[in-house]
C-alpha cells in the first residue's frame, strides 16, 4: 500500500474532528440480541455440496416476525438495563442497519417509540453499508447528546447458494454511551479511511439480495487496506491505546476468513477477533458491536473496534475499560434447510386473498401505539382498576374517567392459551405462520400495584405445546403484520424461561 | 287506544306519509278485533302477550346454488301461512353479520321486498351470531309496546361460496378486532381459550366436550335440515384433529349457509293463527366484547343475565324442573358446557357430568339441542338464533317429526354473540300453559 494512492492518504485533522477530549464518550452498558434459531453449517452443505462461507459454522435466522427493528429494539432494552439507563432519559438515538424492513421511511421515531425515547432526542440513522454501526456510534459521540442509545442490527439477504446466501446471519447490538467522565469504558481514539473498491460485496436498487464478484484477492486487499489505515490512524493519537496492543478485535465480518487476515494485517494474533462470525454468520452493520460484547463479556481490554464497510472504508474506535453486558451471542435451536428457507421467506406461496373484514386502520393502529409498543394502560382515578388498552370505560367502576397513564410491567403471566395452526390462522397471519409454523395465543396477566390487566398476546418462538396457564412470560416487540405494506408492530409473549 | 293514535301521527309525519298510514289502516281493518286489544297486568303499562304463531328454516348447508334471498324465501314460506297477506306484516327485523361480507347495506329489505312483504318497515339487526336472537327480541318488543301486531323476525347468512382464505377474513370480526385477532386469535382460538381455562379451573375432562359433540350429532341426524345431518361417536371427536387445542375438529360448529324466519303477534293477530307459542319471557344483555377485557373466562355473564332476566318475567323458578328443553348456542363444545352453567342447568363445574351423564340427550331429563344445535344443524350466522325458535315452536307445536319430545310446555332458547358481548334468551309455552 502507498500513501499517495488517491482515497487513502491522510490529510490534516482538526482537533474537533479527531475526536478529542470534546467529544469523548463512555459505554455504560451494551445489550445484544440474537434470533432463538440457527442454520448449521452441515444443513447447507447437505443441500448444496458445499458451503461457500468461509469459517461460518452456522448462521442465525430470524422469525418471521423479526427484522431489524424489532431484533434492535430487544437488544436496545438490553443495553438500557445493563447501563442502569431509562429510556426517557435519553438524549440521543442513532441506528445502523444495511437491511431496513422499509427502503425508506425514517425509522427513528419508530424506535423511539418502542423503547420510550423522548420525542426531542438527537437521532441519526446510519445505512447503505456494513460501516454503518460504527458510524452511528462515532455520530452520536461526536453529537455529544447523552446518554445516548446506539443500536445496530442486520440481517442480510444473499441469493441461497452463493457466499453471501451461504454467510447470511442476523443479530443485534446496542451500546448506551453517557458522557467522557464516569463509569463505564472510555472510548478512545477515532479514525476513518477510503478506499475505492467497487464490487466487493453490493446490494443493486430495489434489491433484497447483496451479491459480490468474487474476485478473491481483490476481495481481500478491499476489506484489509482500508481497515490497515484506518487503524495506522488511529495508532497517531496520543490518548488511545495502542491498537497493536488491542486484547479483542471486534471488526465487521462478511465470513469467518476476512476478519482473522484484517487481524494480521493490523498487528493482532487472529485468535483476536471477537466477532461472532462463525456461531451467527455475517451480522452486517452489527458485527462490530457483537463483537465488542463479546470482548466485554470475555473482560478483555482494550477492545479495537471496527467497522468495514464496502466500497470501501473503514471506522476505528478503541474501546478501553469494562462495561456490563446483558443478552447471550448463540442460538437456542437449530433449523434444518427446508425450515430456514421457510423461515427467511425464500420459498413461500401467493398471498393471501386481499380482504377486510377485521383490518385495522393505520390510523387507528397509530392510536392504540402506546399501549401496543410499551403496554400502556391507565389506572382508573376513582376505583384503581387498570384498564387495557386505556380507553373507553373502567372495567371495574365502568365510570367514563380521565386515565392515569400507567406502564404495564414487562413480565407476565398466561392465563389461558391455545394453538392456531398455519391452515387455521387469520389470513393476515398466514405467512407467518407458513413460514414459522403454529404459534400460540394467550391471555397474559400483567399485575402493577395491587392491580391487574389482561392483555392478548401472541406468544413468539414456542410451539404451542410448550406454552401452558401460569407460564411466566416476557412482552416483547415483534412484528404483528404487514398491511398495505405498512409494518405493524406491537409487543408478543416470550416464554421467560426461553429467553436469551 | 292511546298508543294507537300516537302511533299513526308519527306516521303521517315520516317519509312514507300517507300510503303508509293507509296500508296501517287496511292492515288493522283486516283483522278480527276484540275491541280491547291492549291489556296487561300492572298499573299504568299496558301491553298484549307476544306470541309466535308460524316459523320456519331453510335448509342449512353448503348451496352455492342459492343467494341470501332464495335462503330467505325458504325460510319465509316455512313460516308463514301460505295465504298470509304482506300486508298484514306491520314490521320487519332482519339479522344478519354480512351475507359474506358482500351486502353490507340494507340487507333487511333486500330479503323482504323479495318475499313480497314490500313497503314493510325492515330494520337489520347485527349482533354477530346473535343477530337473529336479538331480531326476534326486537319482534317481541315491538308488539309489546303496541306498536305492531304482526312482525317478522328472521335472519340469513351466505357463508361457504367464497374461497376459506377469503372467508377467515370476516370470520373473525364477530371477536374484539383490534386487540384480540391482533394477537393472530382465531374465534375457534378465543373459545379453546375458554376451553383451556374451564378444563383447568373444574379438572374436567376433554371427554366431556367430545360428549356435546357426539348429542348434537345423534339430534342432528334426525333433522332433515341439518347441515351435518351425521351422526359421530365421542371417539370420532376425540381422535379427530385438533383445531386450536383443546378443541377438535368436531367440538366446532361449521360455517353454513341458511336462513330461518319467524312470525311474531300480538295476542289479536294471533288468534287467526292456528298454532300459538308464548313468548313468556325474554332477557338480553351486553358485555365487553374482548374475552381478555372480561371478569371471567370460564362463563359467560351476559347468559347468566340474559337468562336471569327471561327466568323472572317468565315465572321460572328453577330451570332444572321447569323447562323440557332448551336450544343452546353451542357454536363450539365449551359454549353448551358454559351455557349449562349460566342458564342454571346446573351449579358451576358440573356441566361436564350432565353431558357426560346424559342428562341433556333427547331422552334425559333436560334434552338440549334437539336440532342438533350450531354444530351438526349448522351456524349460517344471522340466521341461527331465529333458528333456534324454529325447533322450539316446532317442539312446542308437537311438529318436530322424529325429534319430537313427549308433549314438552316450556322450552328455552339461547343465542350468544361472538364470545359473548351479547347474549339473548327466550322463554317459550306451549298454548294453555300459563306461566311456569
Amino acid at each position: 500500500m502507498s500513501d499517495s494512492e488517491p482515497g487513502i492518504g491522510t490529510a490534516p485533522r482538526s482537533t474537533e474532528s479527531a475526536g478529542g477530549s470534546e467529544a469523548d464518550a463512555r459505554i455504560l452498558g451494551v445489550g445484544t440480541y440474537v434470533p432463538s434459531a440457527g442454520l448449521p453449517r452441515e444443513a447447507v452443505v447437505d443441500a448444496w455440496g458445499r458451503s461457500r462461507a468461509p469459517g461460518i459454522d452456522a448462521v442465525a435466522v430470524p422469525a418471521p416476525d423479526e427484522d431489524t427493528l424489532t431484533m434492535g429494539v430487544a437488544a436496545a432494552e438490553r443495553a438500557l438495563s445493563a447501563a442502569g439507563v431509562d429510556a426517557g432519559d435519553l438524549a440521543g438515538l442513532a441506528f445502523a442497519t444495511t437491511t431496513p424492513p422499509l427502503a425508506e421511511e425514517d425509522l427513528l421515531p419508530r424506535l423511539g417509540a418502542a423503547l420510550g425515547v423522548p420525542a426531542n432526542a438527537r437521532t441519526h440513522y446510519a445505512g447503505r453499508s456494513t460501516r454503518a454501526g460504527t458510524r452511528a456510534v462515532r455520530a452520536a459521540r461526536d453529537a455529544g447528546s447523552v446518554p445516548a442509545l446506539v443500536v445496530a442490527a442486520d440481517a442480510p439477504r444473499a441469493a441461497p447458494n452463493s457466499p453471501e446466501g451461504h454467510a447470511a446471519g442476523s443479530g443485534a447490538a446496542a451500546v448506551v454511551l453517557g458522557p467522557g467522565s464516569g463509569n463505564g469504558a472510555r472510548l478512545a481514539g477515532d479514525a476513518e479511511a477510503a478506499a475505492d473498491y467497487p464490487g466487493t460485496r453490493f446490494r443493486r436498487t430495489d434489491r433484497e439480495e447483496t451479491e459480490g464478484l468474487g474476485v478473491t484477492t481483490y476481495d481481500r486487499a478491499a476489506f484489509t487496506r482500508p481497515i490497515r489505515a484506518a487503524v495506522d490512524l488511529l495508532g497517531d493519537e496520543g490518548d488511545a491505546p495502542a491498537p497493536s496492543e488491542a486484547a479483542a478485535f471486534a471488526v465487521t465480518a462478511p465470513d469467518g476468513d476476512l476478519p482473522a487476515r484484517a487481524a494480521r494485517a493490523v498487528g493482532l494474533d487472529a485468535d483476536a477477533v471477537s466477532t461472532p462470525a462463525s456461531t451467527l454468520g455475517d451480522t452486517g452493520a452489527a458485527g462490530p458491536l457483537l463483537g465488542l460484547a463479546a470482548a466485554l463479556r470475555e473482560g478483555a481490554t482494550p477492545t479495537l473496534v471496527v467497522g468495514w464497510g464496502s466500497g470501501a472504508g473503514a471506522d476505528a474506535v478503541v474501546v478501553d475499560g469494562l462495561a456490563p453486558v446483558e443478552g447471550d451471542l448463540d442460538t437456542e435451536r437449530e433449523l434444518s434447510y427446508p425450515a430456514a428457507l421457510r423461515r427467511r421467506g425464500e420459498i413461500t406461496s401467493d398471498e393471501p386473498p386481499a380482504g377486510g373484514g377485521a383490518a385495522v386502520s393505520v390510523p387507528t393502529w397509530r392510536r392504540s401505539q402506546p399501549a401496543r409498543y410499551r403496554l400502556s394502560a391507565g389506572r382508573c382515578p376513582e376505583c384503581g382498576a387498570l384498564a387495557f388498552p386505556p380507553e373507553g370505560a373502567c372495567p371495574d367502576c365502568h365510570g367514563l374517567v380521565p386515565y392515569e397513564s400507567v406502564r404495564l410491567p414487562t413480565e407476565g403471566v398466561v392465563e389461558t392459551v391455545t394453538g392456531v395452526s398455519p391452515g387455521g390462522a387469520p389470513p393476515e397471519f398466514a405467512r407467518q405462520a407458513e413460514r414459522g409454523g403454529d404459534y400460540a395465543v394467550a391471555i397474559v396477566r400483567f399485575e402493577r400495584d395491587g392491580a391487574a390487566a389482561s392483555v392478548p398476546l401472541q406468544v413468539a418462538d414456542a410451539a404451542p405445546d410448550a406454552v401452558a396457564a401460569g407460564d411466566p412470560v416476557r412482552a416483547a416487540f415483534r412484528r404483528i403484520y404487514e398491511r398495505e405494506g405498512v409494518v405493524r408492530y406491537g409487543r408478543k409473549a416470550l416464554l421467560t424461561a426461553e429467553e436469551r | 287506544m292511546k298508543n294507537r293514535s300516537v302511533f299513526e301521527l308519527s306516521f303521517s309525519n315520516n317519509s312514507f306519509g300517507d300510503g303508509a298510514a293507509e296500508r296501517r289502516e287496511r292492515s288493522l281493518h283486516g283483522r278480527p278485533t276484540t275491541g280491547n286489544t291492549y291489556h296487561g297486568s300492572g298499573s299504568g303499562s299496558v301491553m298484549t302477550d307476544a306470541y309466535i304463531v308460524g316459523a320456519g328454516q331453510s335448509s342449512f348447508g353448503s348451496f352455492p346454488e342459492e343467494t341470501y334471498r332464495t335462503l330467505f324465501r325458504e325460510a319465509y314460506e316455512a313460516a308463514a301461512p301460505a295465504d298470509l297477506d304482506g300486508d298484514d306484516v306491520d314490521e320487519a327485523f332482519v339479522g344478519t353479520l354480512g351475507v359474506g361480507g358482500r351486502q353490507i347495506g340494507l340487507a333487511g329489505p333486500a330479503v323482504t321486498e323479495h318475499v313480497g312483504l314490500h313497503g314493510v318497515p325492515c330494520t337489520r339487526v347485527e349482533n354477530a351470531c346473535a343477530a337473529s336472537g336479538f331480531a326476534l327480541r326486537q319482534a317481541v318488543m315491538a308488539v309489546r309496546s303496541g306498536m305492531a301486531d304482526l312482525v317478522l323476525a328472521g335472519g340469513v347468512e351466505v357463508m361457504t361460496d367464497s374461497s376459506a382464505e377469503a372467508t377467515k377474513y370476516w370470520l373473525g370480526v364477530s371477536g374484539e378486532t383490534e386487540w384480540e385477532r391482533m394477537a393472530g386469535t382465531t374465534f375457534s382460538g378465543v373459545y379453546a381459550q375458554m376451553a383451556d381455562a374451564y378444563l383447568r379451573e373444574y379438572d374436567a375432562p376433554r371427554r366431556a366436550l367430545s360428549a356435546v359433540a357426539a348429542k348434537s350429532h345423534a339430534n342432528g341426524a334426525s333433522n332433515p335440515k341439518a347441515h351435518l345431518g351425521f351422526e359421530c361417536s365421542i371417539e370420532d371427536a376425540e381422535t379427530a384433529a385438533v383445531v386450536a387445542d383443546p378443541l377438535t375438529l368436531y367440538h366446532c360448529c361449521p360455517t353454513s349457509d341458511g336462513a330461518a324466519a319467524v312470525l311474531v303477534a300480538g295476542e289479536e293477530a294471533a288468534a287467526s293463527f292456528d298454532e300459538r307459542v308464548r313468548v313468556a319471557g325474554v332477557g338480553a344483555a351486553s358485555d365487553r366484547v374482548g374475552l381478555f377485557q372480561r371478569d371471567t373466562y370460564t362463563a359467560i355473564p351476559a347468559s347468566e343475565s340474559a337468562a336471569a332476566t327471561a327466568y323472572d318475567r317468565a315465572g321460572v323458578a328453577d330451570p332444572r324442573t321447569d323447562l323440557d328443553f332448551a336450544e343452546v348456542h353451542d357454536c363450539f363444545a365449551i359454549a353448551e358446557l358454559l351455557a349449562y352453567e349460566d342458564l342454571g342447568f346446573c351449579d358451576r363445574g358440573g356441566a361436564s357430568a350432565l353431558a357426560l351423564d346424559g342428562v341433556t340427550a333427547a331422552d334425559g331429563d333436560l334434552p338440549v339441542n334437539t336440532s342438533g344445535g350450531l354444530k351438526s344443524k349448522g351456524h349460517p350466522i344471522g340466521a341461527t338464533g331465529a333458528g333456534q325458535a324454529v325447533e322450539a315452536f316446532d317442539q312446542l307445536t308437537g311438529n318436530a317429526g322424529e325429534r319430537q319430545l313427549g308433549d314438552p310446555e316450556r322450552g328455552l332458547t339461547h343465542n350468544v354473540g361472538g364470545s359473548g358481548g351479547a347474549a339473548v334468551v327466550h322463554l317459550l309455552e306451549a298454548e294453555g300453559v300459563t306461566g311456569a
